[in-house]
């Protein structure tokens, strides 16, 4: 695995495995990540994976600048010798109804699509997690059918709802919090994804594979989604 | 019942510890005392553990009213304290009795000052730290700056003695600070001319910024990237957006983000930093890895 090392901080660095948004590139941050995560070194504080990075912090304390990074190196290269398990696809209910979908319609007339048509290529990727951050849970996702690359709004909303479905360039994410934003809002999951009872808090973690499914307006109801 | 009861939640006042560490990969932010300086010789003074949390009063203009009996100290920004109207030392311990009024002026220097009790606020951890976020409203006291009515209850613990900062350790909070950068990120992205800039310019804080980060103002800097793939940030980021103006994240700062950065501040100069008041002014030094980190590590001996 190759990547170049850079500081970011006096206790911080960061391993930049690329510079696009790559499944590849992406599949090599996540598993250094989960290899790091799973040994739990004492003294490294933060390990931030996102689109083609891995970030990591470390306690002045415990290590200088180049034992960490011996051993961070040490141990992604261990973790990558090993055969990768299969990962399991989640499954996550989506409610694409208009009244939840709030961008729908507008997308659908730009994209020359029908609302169907939209729903139809949201739902038909596996998308990976490539990225968690802006707010506690919000899970940045790739990547989408070209046909739907979309811009963010122009004005972005002030309010969008708790469990929001939404795109962005060639990426999907949901709002797991109400919280301000700028992406096109195609749907509403009543999974809630950042909940204290979760291990590990957040209902999706960095790697996980990702498809939606498309629900009613009574499945969404039952499985406690509120409009 | 022992504790504080809030008359006054003033301009922004909350629960700090050091911060949250560890959850940043969950999109957690680490926040924390934006002047661990200040709340450190606070514990330090009481006796506490290092990481006790305390209330950060930000701007000053709280009021508390004390029931049963507290042993407190006030370090930080230079504030007017009165204990039923008559002036109480900052950076010096008291014992407070029931009924006692402890008022915070507007601060005239810095903008944090620290409240701590001997034992610590009875305060339920949230995410393996005491300290509030309030973008998120978590941590602290129900996740959210203080107000009139909200009680903080303290343990009943007194001494008699009172303890009292070095006069060779009160920090100052002057108008212009030179800080020192540790060069990182995408610092090839930024030309040698605009590195120049940076490092010969001088900046103002005019007062935009808050616990997330400070925007300063001056001379605009260009890297050859409008944006990066968005990724983590460090405490102390100097983030360049494409007004060319730099912004330094502090302890609220989002956890990922897709600005192009020059490098980081060192963590004690972002505390000074957290204490400039606006219009202050700010130059920029490069310093090494090594120094870097010999400067950090001895800041945080001095509480050990």
């Amino acid at each position: 695995m190759n990547f170049e090392v850079v500081l970011a901080s006096e206790n911080a660095f960061i391993l930049y495995f690329g510079d696009k948004i790559d499944p590849k590139i992406s599949s090599e941050v996540q598993k250094s990540y989960q290899a790091l995560k799973r040994v739990n070194i004492k003294g490294l504080q933060e390990i931030v994976p996102s689109y083609a990075s891995l970030y990591i912090q470390y306690d002045l304390f415990l290590f200088t600048y180049q034992e960490a990074l011996e051993l961070v190196k040490a141990t992604i290269q261990k973790a990558t010798c090993k055969e990768q398990k299969e990962q399991k696809i989640i499954h996550l209910p989506v409610y694409y109804g208009k009244e939840v979908g709030l961008d729908l319609e507008d997308l659908a007339r730009a994209k020359e699509l029908s609302v169907e048509e939209i729903i139809s290529l949201h739902v038909k990727e596996i998308y990976s997690v490539y990225a968690i951050g802006f707010a506690p849970g919000f899970t940045y996702m790739g990547q989408i059918d070209a046909r739907l690359q979309t811009p963010r709004l122009a004005n972005p909303r002030k309010n969008v709802p708790k469990g929001s479905v939404a795109i962005a360039d060639r990426q999907t994410a949901i709002y797991p919090l109400k919280s301000p934003g700028g992406w096109n809002i195609l749907g509403r999951t009543p999974k809630s994804m950042f909940d204290t009872t979760y291990e590990g808090l957040s209902f999706l973690h960095v790697g996980d594979l990702v498809k939606f499914e498309s629900i009613n307006k009574n499945e969404f109801l039952v499985l406690g989604g509120e409009l | 019942m022992n504790g504080l009861l809030v008359k006054n939640g003033g301009l922004l006042s909350s629960i700090q510890d050091s911060g949250r560490v560890g959850l940043c990969d969950i999109g957690l932010t680490q926040s924390g005392a934006m002047d661990e300086l200040a709340f450190g010789y606070a514990n330090m003074l009481l006796g506490n553990p290092l990481n006790t949390p305390c209330i950060e009063i930000a701007y000053g203009g709280a009021i508390f009213e004390v029931k049963g009996e507290i042993s407190l100290v006030v370090c930080g920004a230079q504030i007017e304290l009165t204990c039923n109207d008559i002036s109480l030392a900052l950076w010096q311990t008291h014992t407070l009795k029931n009924g006692d009024i402890l008022k915070f002026d507007f601060a005239s220097e810095g903008n944090f000052a620290y409240l701590g009790v001997a034992g610590g606020f009875d305060i339920r951890k949230e995410y393996a730290s005491f300290s509030t976020c309030i973008k998120e409203g978590l941590g602290g006291f129900e996740g959210r700056k203080l107000r009139k009515d909200d009680f903080l209850r303290t343990p009943h613990k007194i001494f008699k003695e009172r303890r009292k900062l070095k006069n060779e350790l009160l920090p100052t909070y002057p108008k212009e600070l030179n800080l020192r950068v540790l060069l990182g990120y995408q610092e090839n992205c930024f030309s040698k001319e605009s590195k120049e800039i940076f490092f010969s310019s001088t900046y103002t804080y005019d007062g935009v910024g808050d616990r997330m980060g400070y925007r300063l103002s001056g001379e605009s800097i260009k890297s050859n990237r409008d944006g990066i793939l968005s990724e983590a940030i460090s405490f102390g980021s100097i983030q360049v957006p494409p007004s060319g103006e730099p912004i330094i994240l502090l302890k609220e700062h989002q956890t990922i983000g897709g600005y192009p950065k020059l490098g980081a501040l060192i963590t004690p100069d972002c505390f000074r930093l957290a204490q400039l008041r606006s219009g202050g002014k700010v130059t920029f030094e490069a310093i090494e890895l090594q120094e870097a980190q010999e400067i950090t590590k001895k800041f945080y001996q001095a509480f050990r």
